[in-house]
């Protein structure tokens, strides 16, 4: 296996390949890019990605190619998008603080121990900076597991371990601060203390303080997903119980539900009241849009039904049929004409009329009667009186 | 006692048996959501004084009544209707509950992947009469939990629909069911 022989060869060939590694770096979480696309990257020079393959920049595997896990994570760790939080660096490095303060304070040699005590400043800013990167790392894991993580059982199993993470990094953190407040090396802090280790030791107690705030937070966030996932799933499980009772129709019997019920007073069980109020007589007689609303409601409630006039039975035809019966009337005017042209008296001139049919005594009497009332006035009535039949009559002639 | 101008739209709503949600896509009901938030005392007093009691709820206002006024028959009805309409949702989506938004469409998608959801689907038929399309008893039952003001229509345009804050009473009235031990243990068999 080659390795890079310095670190501008190393940068050179990243540099050279940028396009091939950054498309495997974005489709990191795509299990296969495949030998065929990478070729194409490279302008198929297929020498290129052998070299990349000997330097272990990048693995084979079958037909797929992929980053090397030690080149993947120093990506993920620097772009700060790494999902696996780790916390033995943190260990490790108050592990090798240990270890140089213990070199130090056995060191003679002044030189020597300057480079002890170098290392041991820079272990103390990696912590910092290490243990604040996980906190950013583990919030947003966190937050993506919530989120975006489908099943119910892995989201909660996953944010419990997150969880047990947030105490690993919790515990670390106490660790390095009392390393760094010096209980423990009392000497070494005391007798190596210079201006760049104060300032260095200054700014990890910031940085560690930060995270332990974001920790506190992270905790309440954690606590609360898992509330709402308990939540969740305790709602989803009831259900399915209830939903198993009812289908078996063993719910009423069974549980609490009619008692339940019977307390529960709420108006959404109720049907949808109506008002039916009276109108007001006066609004209605005053209002002006009242004629309008009254004449709408009136086309409303026209009935479709016609009423039907109650019609009269068929005319029989027998009432139809024309019979004629005749009568012979008697017309005085006719007989008046005539008595006047002629100078006999009324009464006898009526007992000779011809009125074209029989005509008896009574009759003629009746006749003379008529006579004299309808047209006295042409007549003169005198003061004689004539006998005839045994009725006496008055002389009438014409005037 | 004063009021805020409001009192008769909120009355208005809540007693038709509604929910006024702090959630909702209206702007009116928001509005009177942060009313009765404002001036709940007040309020709880007048509606009291016509036996109505203003039930606050997480993240929502409810009216429940001093007697009993309702039969259980009709309670356990509804309930019934809600537990099927419930289970059918949150087979659909685990996460289903307030806030959650989604399109009939959403739902008819998942039906031809999911067996079970269309088997539940087809045993909420009673409550469609006469309906036999699923997007027909789909479009029934959201009617249905629309006029419940349980979901509401927030986008007319993608027909999406949203959750609202009530859903939380739905469940809450789920979780109250108690079941004895004996019968979970015979269940879980």
């Amino acid at each position: 296996m080659k390795t890079f022989s310095s670190i501008y060869q190393l940068l050179a060939t990243l540099s050279r390949e940028q396009k091939l590694l950054s498309e495997l770096f974005e489709k990191r979480k795509i299990l296969s890019f495949s030998y065929d696309y990478a070729l194409e990257l490279v302008d198929f020079d297929a020498d290129k990605i052998s070299s990349l393959i000997d330097l272990s920049v990048v693995r084979q595997n079958g037909n797929n190619i992929e980053l090397d896990d030690l080149f993947l994570q120093f990506f993920e760790q620097v772009m700060e998008v790494n999902e696996e939080i780790n916390v033995s660096y943190i260990n490790e490095h108050i592990e090798s603080i240990r270890q140089n303060i213990n070199y130090y304070l056995q060191e003679n040699n002044e030189a020597r121990k300057y480079g002890y005590l170098r290392q041991v400043k820079q272990a103390l800013r990696k912590i910092g900076v290490i243990a604040l990167r996980n906190v950013v790392d583990l919030s947003r894991n966190i937050d993506n597991t919530f989120k975006n993580e489908p099943n119910y059982k892995i989201k909660k199993t996953k944010l419990e371990h997150l969880d047990d993470k947030r105490n690993a990094i919790y515990t670390l953190i106490n660790r390095t601060d009392h390393l760094v407040s010096g209980d423990e090396e009392l000497t070494f802090f005391k007798v190596a203390a210079d201006e760049e280790l104060n300032r260095t030791i200054i700014l990890v107690k910031l940085q560690l303080n930060e995270c332990r705030h974001n920790l506190i937070d992270i905790q309440k966030q954690i606590i609360e997903y898992l509330n709402r996932i308990k939540h969740q799933s305790g709602v989803i499980e009831k259900l399915r119980q209830i939903k198993y009772l009812k289908d078996q129709f063993e719910l009423r019997s069974k549980t609490n539900i009619r008692e339940l019920l019977a307390e529960n007073t709420a108006v959404i069980f109720e049907p949808n009241p109506s008002y039916p109020l009276q109108i007001s007589l006066d609004q209605l007689q005053s209002d002006n849009d009242a004629a309008d609303v009254i004449s709408k409601v009136a086309k409303k409630i026209k009935t479709s039904v016609k009423s039907t006039q109650p019609l009269a039975g068929n005319i029989s035809d027998e009432y139809l049929e024309t019979r004629i019966e005749e009568e012979v009337q008697i017309n005085l005017d006719e007989v008046k004409n005539s008595f006047l042209a002629g100078g006999n008296n009324l009464f006898d001139f009526i007992c000779n009329y011809d009125f074209g049919k029989e005509v008896s005594f009574d009759e003629c009497v009746t006749i003379y009667c008529q006579m004299i009332s309808q047209f006295d006035t042409l007549f003169k009535i005198t003061d004689n009186y004539n006998l005839k039949e045994d009725i006496e009559f008055a002389m009438v002639y014409p005037k | 006692m004063p009021v805020p101008k409001h009192t008769s739209d909120i009355f208005e709503i809540l007693s038709k048996g509604q929910f006024i949600c702090s959630n909702s896509c209206k702007d009116s009901t928001r509005k009177l959501y942060n009313i009765i938030d404002d001036n709940f005392d007040d309020l709880y007093d007048y509606f009291k004084s016509i036996n109505l009691v203003l039930e606050k709820g997480d993240e929502y206002f409810m009216f429940t009544r001093m007697e009993h006024k309702t039969e259980l028959e009709r309670k356990l009805e509804a309930a019934f209707r809600w537990i099927d309409i419930l289970d059918f949702f949150k087979t659909f989506d685990h996460s289903f509950g307030a806030g959650y938004r989604f399109t009939p469409s959403d739902v008819l998608v998942k039906l031809s992947v999911d067996v079970d959801l269309k088997n539940k689907l087809d045993g909420l038929k009673k409550y469609a009469a006469g309906k036999e399309k699923h997007a027909e008893i789909l479009d029934k039952i959201l009617d249905m939990l629309k006029k419940d003001s349980f979901i509401e229509l927030e986008n007319e345009i993608t027909n999406s629909y949203k959750t609202l804050a009530s859903f939380h009473y739905m469940e809450r009235l789920i979780i109250s069911v108690n079941i004895p031990e004996s019968v979970q243990n015979e269940i879980s068999k």
